[in-house]
């Protein structure tokens, strides 16, 4: 897939368009792994990416690389080696991460046990028949961005304590 | 340490703790979760005993009326899920024994992304494994918080 394709955080303050998608992995590392609070990271490389609307914070993780994500919703957006060409977005906040194919897995040196077993991991009904009051509730109200270009969007604010 | 579980944020600007038994865990696949986290699949665990935040106080952002998702403001790590006053889900990945915690529930199995479909058959690959990977290991000096409580950050050791 070269795009463009475009991408955001979860509040919408920061939207993207990228192009030249490829080299998509998941990574296992320790580093991925609490830098995105998950069994693993799902990254994307990219040749081209601009930034339509707002600025990524940035945390540098080691010396040679820098994780960007929105200050005002968490969403992790990218990973970048400041050193070399190495530059990724994290596939879920591409607007359709569903037409991502997945190349291969890195970092499995500290693959979690789960990850192994998540095809086997009992599945619960969809929550719009298991629980459909509270599924309306948060389709109602929701105050994520819609998975599409917006001209104009006011994101909610974060709060804090 | 069998029923204590201690974490926090990349930057370690934010740590917790929670003693008790594990109440719940699950990894959910909704596309709230997935654009939430940036990523395929959201693993959250909730505990008997409450969370106690231990250094720092996540930030949240309301991604509904019903529902707060914590993150650290300093370096971006999710924290949390929260449906009204209800206990912490906190984010597996954050825990620093991530696999001490074995999910049993998958939410959103519709949503679930294609890549778990043939999920075994992607290649496994340690880091290392390219020259590339090597020489960025042996010059890595890691500014993530270690999988431990420390005394102090980022002084601490």
């Amino acid at each position: 897939m070269t795009g463009p394709v475009s991408g955001g955080c979860q509040c919408g303050a920061l939207r993207y368009q990228a192009t030249g998608l490829g080299n998509a992995h998941l990574c296992h590392c320790r580093m991925c792994q609490k830098a995105a609070g998950n069994l693993f990271a799902a990254l994307v490389g990219a040749d081209t990416q601009v930034w339509t609307r707002g600025t990524p914070s940035r945390f540098a993780s080691s010396a040679h690389v820098e994780r960007g994500f929105c200050a005002n919703c968490g969403t992790p957006v990218f990973y970048c080696d400041t050193t070399g060409p190495h530059y990724a977005l994290m596939a879920g906040t591409l607007d359709h991460p569903d037409e991502i194919g997945f190349e291969y897995q890195s970092g499995t040196e500290s693959r979690l046990a789960v990850s192994l077993g998540i095809a086997a991991l009992r599945e619960r009904p969809p929550t719009e028949t298991f629980e459909p009051a509270r599924a309306r509730a948060v389709a109602a109200s929701t105050n994520q961005h819609p998975d599409h270009e917006t001209l104009v969007w006011s994101h909610k604010e974060a709060r804090h304590g | 340490m069998a029923d204590v579980h201690s974490g926090g944020c990349q930057c370690g600007a934010i740590r917790f703790r929670a003693e008790g038994p594990i109440r719940h865990a699950s990894i959910c696949n909704c596309r709230m979760c997935q654009k939430a986290l940036g990523n395929l699949i959201a693993p959250f665990v909730q505990f008997e005993a409450p969370v106690v935040w231990t250094r720092g106080e996540p930030a949240y952002f309301q991604s509904s009326p019903q529902v707060r998702r914590g993150f650290c403001r300093d370096c971006g790590t999710p924290l949390y899920y929260r449906w009204g006053q209800g206990a912490y889900a906190v984010a597996i990945g954050a825990l620093d024994h991530p696999d001490a915690v074995v999910p049993s529930v998958e939410y959103a199995h519709d949503n679930r992304h294609p890549v778990f479909a043939d999920y075994n058959a992607m290649v496994p690959e340690a880091l290392g494994s390219t020259d590339e990977e090597r020489d960025m290991l042996a010059i890595l000096k890691s500014n993530q918080h270690p999988d431990r409580d420390t005394e102090t950050w980022p002084n601490g050791s």
